[in-house]
C-alpha cells in the first residue's frame, strides 16, 4: 500500500488531522486509520470466519468485515459507541479490549486502539480522549492487548493493529515479539505528522 | 444480542463460562437480561440488546 500513491493524496487533502477531532463527538467516527485497517483486514478474511473488531466506535471495520462474509462481533467501552455500532446492525458488547472473549474463539482481530500520546495534563476526560488518547506513550491499551491476544486466537488466526509512528511502531513490533507474536508491516499510509501502519500479527 | 455469541463470550474476571437469564425477547434477539458467571457468580447486565462485560469496578468509570 505503501506505494499507492493516488490513495495516499486522496486521503490527505481534506480532513483535519486526528487530534484536531478531539471533542467534536462522543464516539469516533471513520477515519483514515479505519479505512486502512478495514482494507487490511478484508483482505485477509475468509467468509464464514469468526471476526472481532475491538474498540469497533461506529463500527466501520465491523461493517467491512460483515460485507466481506465474516461473522462479526465488535467491542466498545464506550456505551454510545456500542449502541451506534448496534444500531448499524453489529453484534456488539460493552468490553474492555479482549477480556469477556472466550479462548481460541476467533479467526481474526482488527484493533484500531486509541494511540495517540498524550501529556497528563492535557487529557479531556471525555469518551473522545479515550478513543484517541494511548497514555503518555500512546501503548496504555495496545500492550495489554498484546499481552492477551494469543489467548483468543484460534490456530491460523490472525490480527491487524493500526499503529501510528506518534505511537512508536518498532516499540510496539518489539513488545509483540516479547509475547511471541510475529509481526509484519501489511499497509501504510503516510500523513504530514505521521505515518499510519498496519501490522499483521500471528 | 443473538444466542450464539454464548459461543463467543465468557467472564472477563475468570473467563468461565456465563449463564444466560432471558428476561425479553424481540424477534429472535435478546434484549434484555443478564449473564452470570458459572464459576465466580458476578453478574453482567444485558440492556437494549448489549451485554456490559466490563468488569464490576469499570462499570461505573464513565467519562462525561
Amino acid at each position: 500500500m505503501g506505494d499507492d500513491e493516488e490513495s495516499v493524496d486522496r486521503e490527505s487533502t481534506d480532513r483535519p488531522p486526528l487530534a484536531d477531532q478531539r471533542g467534536v463527538d462522543t464516539v469516533y467516527g471513520a477515519s483514515e486509520d479505519s479505512h486502512l485497517l478495514a482494507e487490511a483486514a478484508v483482505e485477509a478474511v475468509e467468509p464464514g470466519e469468526r471476526a472481532l473488531d475491538v474498540g469497533t466506535g461506529s463500527g466501520y471495520v465491523a461493517a467491512s468485515l460483515a460485507e466481506a462474509g465474516a461473522d462479526v462481533l465488535g467491542t466498545d467501552l464506550n456505551p454510545a459507541a456500542c449502541r451506534e455500532a448496534r444500531e448499524a446492525g453489529i453484534p456488539v458488547v460493552r468490553a474492555n479490549l479482549l477480556d469477556p472473549i472466550q479462548a481460541s474463539a476467533v479467526d481474526l482481530v482488527a484493533f484500531n486502539p486509541p494511540y495517540l500520546p498524550s501529556a497528563p495534563e492535557t487529557e479531556w476526560g471525555d469518551w473522545m480522549e479515550t478513543a484517541l488518547s494511548g497514555g503518555e506513550d500512546g501503548r496504555a491499551a495496545v500492550d495489554p492487548f498484546l499481552e492477551d491476544l494469543s489467548r483468543v486466537l484460534r490456530d491460523g488466526g490472525r490480527a491487524f493493529l493500526l499503529v501510528s509512528s506518534l505511537t512508536g511502531i518498532k516499540a510496539v513490533r518489539e513488545y509483540a515479539g516479547s509475547q511471541g507474536l510475529d509481526s509484519s508491516i501489511v499497509a501504510e499510509e503516510s500523513f504530514p505528522f505521521e505515518r499510519l501502519v498496519v501490522l499483521r500479527l500471528l | 444480542m443473538q444466542e450464539d455469541l454464548m459461543d463467543i463470550i465468557c467472564c472477563p474476571l475468570d473467563k468461565n463460562e456465563l449463564e444466560l437469564d432471558v428476561t425479553e425477547r424481540e424477534d429472535g434477539e435478546i434484549v434484555a437480561g443478564t449473564l452470570t458467571c458459572t464459576d465466580c457468580g458476578e453478574t453482567y447486565p444485558i440492556e437494549d440488546g448489549i451485554p456490559n462485560l466490563l468488569p464490576p469496578d469499570m462499570r461505573e468509570d464513565a467519562p462525561a
